[in-house]
């Protein structure tokens, strides 16, 4: 069974082109423009992991990630962002985030991140 | 010296000497009018206690001569003394002690001499109508005003009436003035005092030292003197200032007359005046001497403050400077990552696709794998370059890793021996293996010694030289690293750690190395500096603190 992936970013170019990537290298991915629609889908499919954007408009990264890990604890998060910073990644990292990646990163990097965190999941 | 600190000298000199010698010099010119007005009063006291003992001795004098004939009147009758020769044998006993009677002479009550004896022909003479004679008859006892007798030698007369006879008589001497007017003019003080008697009239009894001859006026208002004995500061008609006693004699209606340079110092008043003026000079040269050395220790230590202080808000300028830089460089890295990553994912995309699709097979599609494929890699060039800049803007806690130096020392060389060997570049070890081990942040201290070792490769040409050495001194450890290539021109010393400086060609450096090496060493606790010489090459100092591990 592949892994399902759920994209949460507002860069639609981003977003249509690494969904369509994460599909090519055999993941079920999906992805969405914010935070509210990451959460609804969350309500009624399964994933195993979320990359989430931080920088959105509406609800913005930190409380998608805070609203995720308390309604599906068991989805780990990969925070995606532009805007590296110390205390995002310290926040993130707080509220349960599996890893905190700078944009743009190779795609490698995020789908062996993304099978790290299915991996340490799957373990016993 | 700068010209604001020579002008504080200079202030703080005039103020200092003013504040110290002002108060000495006044001191100075009190203690002088002190000493002077000393001295005056002492030349009062002085000139009035020679004036009281002269005044004593010249009536002594005359007293002894008066009582001498008085004594005569009584003791000889008028027959003895009028017997021929016996008047002669008594001024030979009158002159044994003092030959100061010229002559001796015996009148009646008419003023005719009953005897005379003496160098003078007076024997007929008849002094009825003198006016001594009456004052004579009339008082008992009269001494003359001096006069010129005969010969030219000043002289006075002395007469005493006996009247225990039915008739009285008078025995009347000349006595020579020469004796009298010694005894005055031992009054003559230093070379310029002067003493002399003058009768009421002004005329001089006894020869003054200066402006005049015994009878002649003197320039005196003796009218005008007060009875007894009185010192008074006057000046002379000749425009001197002088000190006067002026002393009336008591029986005889003279003045004695005492005057002295009120300026000619006493010898205590004149040693006391000089070690005065001593004491003043070697005052001014020392107070000087003192000021002088404290206001510059103290100028100089200024300058040194204000020298520190500079360079201290120098130092905040440049953390002010890296700072902002260091917030736009971010905003600009955040700005850009995001398309980037759009850029990333797109050409990816089209990368992923271009084997499935028809374009692989069509005339250009090597061409286009191949540019796609550029995109990618020029993507993650840009991705160094923002990656770079957020860790340059980055203000991360430095983590605390346990950590040997030399150990850091060699995974950086690690990553550049391969280029060095490329280069025929000679990579020199000189670590001190007893290095302590120290605590900060591994990752960080790694970035910065590539950083300078990368630096120092490219600074030296094929085939040059670059050696690292670590050293410890017991409060930080030291790692050097020295290469011996084109140096830094003097000009650009001061620039070298502004952010986005850079001496590389356009493209091949961001100008960010150092001054993210130089921010992360200050947050490590450390210091970067560094000493080069155009043409010779260049030393990079990271020094870390020693801190309990």
């Amino acid at each position: 069974m592949s892994i399902r992936v759920l994209v949460v970013d507002d860069e639609e170019d981003f977003l249509n082109s690494i969904v369509r990537r994460l599909e090519l290298r055999g993941m079920t991915a999906v992805g969405v423009a914010s935070g509210a629609a990451a959460l609804e889908l969350l309500g009624s499919e399964a994933f195993d992991v979320v990359v989430l954007d931080i920088k959105m408009p509406g609800m913005d990264g930190i409380e998608a990630l805070r609203e995720i890990k308390q309604q599906h604890a068991a989805v780990e998060v990969i925070v995606l962002t532009g805007h590296a910073s110390q205390e995002f990644n310290r926040m993130g990292l707080e509220l349960g985030a599996f890893d905190y990646l700078v944009k743009p990163v190779k795609l490698d990097t995020v789908i062996e991140r993304i099978q790290a965190a299915c991996g340490d999941q799957e373990a016993p | 010296m700068e010209r604001q600190y020579r002008e504080l000298t200079r202030r703080m000199v005039v103020t200092g000497l003013a504040v110290a010698l002002v108060p000495l010099y006044l001191l100075g010119i009190a203690l002088y009018s002190y000493f002077t007005a000393m001295q005056e009063q002492n030349h009062r006291a002085e000139l009035r206690t020679l004036a009281v003992n002269r005044a004593s001795a010249i009536e002594l004098f005359l007293a002894e001569r008066t009582a001498m004939l008085e004594a005569l009147t009584h003791t000889a009758s008028l027959e003895q003394l009028t017997t021929p020769g016996e008047l002669q044998s008594v001024l030979r006993l009158l002159n044994r002690r003092h030959s100061s009677f010229l002559d001796l002479g015996v009148l009646d009550a008419a003023g005719s001499h009953l005897a005379y004896i003496g160098p003078y022909e007076l024997q007929d003479r008849n002094y009825g109508d003198a006016p001594w004679f009456g004052e004579t008859l009339m008082h008992g006892v009269y001494v003359s005003d001096v006069f010129l007798g005969f010969r030219g030698e000043p002289h006075f007369v002395v007469a005493v009436t006996n009247e225990t006879g039915p008739e009285p008589w008078i025995l009347r001497a000349t006595i020579d003035s020469e004796v009298f007017s010694r005894l005055v003019r031992s009054a003559q003080l230093g070379t310029t005092g002067d003493a002399f008697l003058v009768n009421p009239e002004g005329l001089y009894q006894t020869p003054p030292r200066f402006g005049g001859e015994i009878l002649s006026t003197a320039p005196l208002n003796v009218a005008t003197v007060p009875p007894g004995v009185n010192v008074v500061a006057r000046t002379t008609d000749d425009g001197k200032k002088v000190l006067t006693a002026f002393a009336w004699l008591t029986d005889k209606d003279w003045l004695l007359v005492i005057n002295r340079d009120p300026d000619e110092p006493l010898a205590a008043f004149r040693l006391a005046r000089k070690l005065e003026l001593v004491l003043l000079v070697a005052g001014t040269v020392l107070i000087g001497a003192a000021i002088f050395f404290l206001v510059n220790l103290l100028v100089r230590r200024l300058q040194t403050e204000d020298h520190k202080r500079a360079a201290v808000d120098a130092q905040l300028a440049h953390s002010a400077r890296l700072v902002s830089v260091g917030r736009m460089a971010a905003g600009v890295a955040h700005e850009i990552n995001n398309p980037l990553a759009a850029i990333g994912e797109l050409s990816g995309l089209m990368e992923d696709l271009i084997d499935e699709e028809f374009i692989h097979a069509t005339a250009h599609g090597a061409l286009f794998r191949e540019n796609v494929h550029k995109i990618q890699e020029h993507v993650e060039r840009a991705r160094k370059v923002t990656h770079r800049l957020l860790g340059f803007a980055r203000r991360m806690e430095p983590r605390q890793d346990t950590l040997n130096v030399n150990d850091v020392i060699e995974e950086a060389l690690s990553f550049i021996e391969r280029e060095a060997g490329f280069r025929n570049v000679q990579l020199t070890r000189q670590l001190d293996h007893d290095l302590p081990v120290i605590r900060s942040d591994r990752a960080q201290l790694q970035q910065v010694l590539l950083n300078l070792l990368n630096n120092a490769l490219d600074a030296v040409a094929d085939g040059g030289h670059v050696l690292v050495s670590s050293r410890s001194d017991g409060t930080t450890v030291e790692v050097i690293i020295e290469d011996n290539g084109s140096g830094i021109p003097k000009e650009l010393h001061d620039r070298i750690f502004d952010p986005f400086f850079t001496t590389k060609e356009p493209g091949e450096g961001t100008g960010l190395g150092l001054s993210i090496s130089h921010t992360i060493i200050q947050q490590l606790g450390g210091s970067l500096d560094f000493d080069s010489e155009p043409g010779s090459g260049t030393v990079f100092f990271v020094r870390l603190p020693l801190t309990d591990v």
